[in-house]
């Protein structure tokens, strides 16, 4: 077994990295005076999977929403389902399914052991039935109706269907009330057996607990399979958007808007240098230091609600601006112009240093946390790299990639406006 | 953890550790929920966005992201019948300044700046800076209603404490915000620096006799006249209200509030709390396991103890034709708590839950501060490890005398009216 240790000097931080012979990846930061510990074992499926790749290389599709179902299911099982079992322990134990992921997790600060084994023991052992399958059709199709109410939620999802032809990043995650009605305990085996290989998955824990425990816990629960990573679908898509404004009426007192530019790339994911990069332009135009900020602000047309986002995933990237404002075209319209005007300016030297401090203090400041510690081994080693990767890439970026960057985003010919209007 | 009356009424409370890689500070002020509420909600936005020093919030963001990404936040919340309004600020720790730069000390300063040193006009604060926070205020206001379960819990608690302070919004009304004169919220200003009761507690590696230093030299120009805060716990009286309105909206909210009978916070306050906890807190708990669970009623069904008014409040997302079954099965389930029909095996799953959680809190600056701040109006601060020591004491019996005692009092329904746009595709 391999064990790496990864460290990062000024930080004072380390993490084991370790191939566990039974194919899964194994992420262990213990952490010294810490009470609990956290841990996720996570699978890269998420809603964005709707194809399954059948034994001939063809893919073959299936519902919306799947990933998520699944995830719900896992917890049940033909005697002590997940829940119960971590009730005689007192972690607290969830789940969540994001477009790219799910995720299993406890967080305790007693007996960690045992909560471990349960967490590898549940994941592993599917049991599925058709009653079952129906009796959960009710609860998440009541899911399915609260997020339908959340004006957030709605205005982020029909900027992305408005942006995207064909990607899946444009369905809900939770699917609809027609989509899960189609599945069934045949379809969750088969898209556990190809997505629930521990090749495909890892193990992440942070906190109080040590390498030694966590092996002891793995080496006797895990069950070695074949080696076989899920391969993902590449679906095509235009380079357009849909159209350029879509409104759609909710119960809100202020209306919601958020603003997408669609982006097109060679390959399908970002690397970290391009998503710091990113962020650090997106501050610069848009970020609560910046005149386009006080000038929206003055002209009260927007409230300290507002935001924006670098969103990527296997096959996407967009840029989403959010908030809440009287007059969401207008707020579009000066997003625009102040983009214009950086393509024609570029950015000061002086703003762009203090970006960085600012951006140095935060990732710093989000380094305390076992959940989130966790979280960003798991996500950092699907996505290649490890925790400390930003830390050491965003002394790289210069303003001249600030410059580049922009020039080849932030296309307001390939720009959506969503907005939710008061009914 | 050192404790300090650094004035009057102003307790400081600090952690040194060099566990975390920041340093945090919450100052918050509490105040009676009266009728002067929207004053003293607006008064922390107008502070935590410019002083004398930084008259521009522009300029202050940029001040912030030199100190390495500080972040200041303000807050407004009930507490019982008290309004607490607060402060927070998370900076990195000294130790990964570059250069030798100190960066506490200064977040320190400069959030004293922010309260004590504000940007004013004469004996009044700047009547465009009012205008901007009222206009803010106002939409804050409005924009609760855009999150159905919090909207549908605060109608719920306007009904059922109509004559009571705690029915007062923490925030106050549209109306109040509108009312609102600089010079009021001046005077205001001045009120609350008088009379607040005041706690400020602090999480990180910094040297904390400095920050006292600092802290003690600006409350020492203030004559001090802390208010007395109580909160009036009343037990439940008739039959119980229900209250339903329409909304366009796709699912219906169930909100059901109900008394303990408790006679103040600290009387039988921990067996109350693991009774709400097997009713309706994790996910052992009779709302999770039986109305969700079994009965594929709701993606969430839950009971949430509010031990500074007593109070306890059951929430769920159902069908609207679901709701007399929600609403006879939940309780249903409450009745059989207080029968002491629940296994021993539940009743440890919970004590051990609630300790795993209580104990959690020592792991994050937020949380720690959280702790310690609501507090406030303790005499004698309790640790995590102090309140986990009397959860593991408590007996079943108890927990089953204290379920008997909680009573149904309103149930406020949010319903569709039919109106809800259906999806395109």
């Amino acid at each position: 077994m391999k064990i790496n240790e990864i460290r990062n000097e000024l930080l004072g931080e380390m993490y084991y990295d370790i191939d566990h012979p039974s194919g899964l990846k194994i992420l262990i930061m213990p952490k010294t005076g810490y009470a609990s510990t956290y841990a996720i074992f996570a699978t890269k499926y998420g809603s964005i999977d709707t194809m399954i790749e059948m034994k001939d290389g063809s893919f073959r599709e299936i519902p919306e929403g799947t990933a998520h179902f699944l995830e719900h299911k896992l917890f049940e099982s033909e005697d002590l389902d997940a829940f119960e079992r971590f009730a005689k322990t007192g972690a607290s134990a969830n789940a969540y399914t994001s477009f790219d992921r799910t995720g299993y997790l406890f967080s305790c600060s007693a007996n960690f052991r045992q909560n471990l084994e349960i967490l590898l023991d549940f994941v592993q052992n599917p049991y599925f039935t058709q009653a079952t399958v129906e009796k959960e059709q009710g609860i998440i199709g009541q899911e399915i109706d609260m997020y339908k109410d959340i004006p957030d939620w709605e205005v982020m999802f029909n900027c992305l269907r408005n942006m995207y032809h064909n990607l899946p990043v444009r369905i809900d995650i939770a699917g609809t009330q027609e989509s899960i009605a189609q599945i069934t305990a045949d379809m969750l085996y088969d898209c556990y057996n190809n997505f629930y290989n521990l090749n495909n998955m890892v193990l992440a824990v942070a906190g109080n607990t040590t390498v030694e425990e966590v092996l002891e816990v793995a080496d006797a629960v895990l069950k070695p399979v074949e080696g076989k990573m899920a391969q993902r679908k590449i679906i095509e898509e235009p380079r357009e958007v849909i159209s350029d404004y879509c409104e759609k009426k909710l119960s809100v007192a202020t209306p919601q808007f958020m603003l997408g530019f669609k982006e097109e790339w060679d390959t399908p994911e970002r690397t970290a240098k391009e998503e710091i990069t990113m962020e650090i332009l997106l501050d610069m135009i848009a970020g609560p230091s910046t005149d386009l900020y006080k000038r929206l602000f003055d002209a009260n047309l927007i409230n300290s609600n507002c935001g924006f986002e670098y969103f990527t995933g296997f096959g996407y990237s967009c840029v989403l601006f959010a908030g809440e404002s009287n007059d969401p075209k207008k707020v579009s319209e000066e997003i625009k112009k102040e983009i214009k005007h950086f393509r024609e300016n570029g950015f000061d030297e002086k703003v762009f240093e203090r970006t960085k401090k600012k951006l140095y203090g935060r990732m710093i400041m989000g380094m305390n946390d076992v959940d989130g510690l966790a979280n960003n081994m798991a996500l950092s080693y699907f996505a290649g790299e490890n925790i400390f990767t930003d830390f050491e890439t965003y002394k790289t970026v210069t303003v001249e990639d600030i410059n580049d960057m922009l020039n080849k985003t932030l296309d307001e010919k390939y720009s959506t406006l969503s907005v939710i209007m008061p009914n | 953890m050192h404790f300090e009356n650094i004035a009057d009424g102003v307790r400081l409370c600090a952690q040194s550790t060099d566990k975390f890689k920041t340093c945090r500070i919450n100052i918050s002020m509490a105040m009676p929920l009266d009728l002067n509420v929207s004053a003293r909600a607006i008064l922390p936005f107008i502070l935590q966005r410019r002083c004398a020093k930084y008259p521009d919030y522009i300029m202050l963001s940029r001040v912030l992201d030199e100190l390495y990404g500080a972040s200041v936040s303000a807050g407004v919340i009930k507490r019982g019948e008290t309004q607490i309004i607060s402060f927070s600020l998370t900076a990195i720790d000294d130790r990964f300044a570059l250069d030798g730069d100190t960066v506490a000390l200064k977040c320190v300063q400069l959030l004293c700046d922010m309260i004590f040193d504000p940007l004013t006009d004469g004996d009044s604060f700047p009547a465009d800076i009012v205008e901007q926070e009222k206009r803010l205020l106002v939409e804050m206001i409005e924009n609760e209603m855009n999150d159905k379960r919090r909207y549908a819990l605060m109608r719920c608690e306007e009904i059922m404490f109509k004559d009571e302070a705690y029915g007062i919004n923490r925030l106050g009304t549209v109306e109040n915000v509108k009312a609102l004169t600089p010079e009021a919220v001046y005077r205001t200003w001045q009120e609350v620096l008088r009379e607040a009761v005041v706690q400020i507690t602090m999480v990180g590696s910094m040297d904390v006799e400095p920050v006292a230093a600092i802290l003690r030299e600006h409350f020492s120009s203030i004559k001090r006249e802390p208010a007395s805060l109580s909160t009036k716990f009343i037990g439940k009286k008739g039959e119980p209200e229900y209250v339903c309105e329409e909304m366009p909206i796709k699912q219906g909210k169930l909100v059901m509030g109900l008394r303990t009978g408790m006679k103040d916070e600290d009387t039988n306050t921990v067996p109350m709390r693991i009774a709400v906890d097997i009713f309706g807190g994790g996910t052992y708990s009779k709302l999770f396991s039986v109305v969700r669970e079994k009965m594929s009623l709701c993606y969430y069904c839950s009971a949430a103890f509010f031990s500074s008014k007593g109070v306890v409040m059951v929430q769920s997302g159902i069908e609207d034709i679901n709701e007399e079954k929600a609403k006879n099965e939940i309780l249903n389930q409450l009745s059989l708590v207080a029968q002491g029909d629940f296994s021993d095996d539940v009743f440890s799953s919970s004590i051990k839950s609630l300790t795993d959680s209580v104990i959690s809190n020592n792991d994050t600056p937020e949380s720690i501060c959280a702790w310690y701040a609501t507090q406030l109006l303790r005499d004698k601060l309790k640790t995590p490890e102090e309140y986990v020591g009397e959860i593991q004491s408590v007996e079943r019996q108890q927990v089953i005398e204290a379920a008997k005692t909680i009573k149904l009092d309103t149930i406020f329904m949010l319903k569709s009216n039919g109106e809800a746009a259906d999806d395109e595709d």
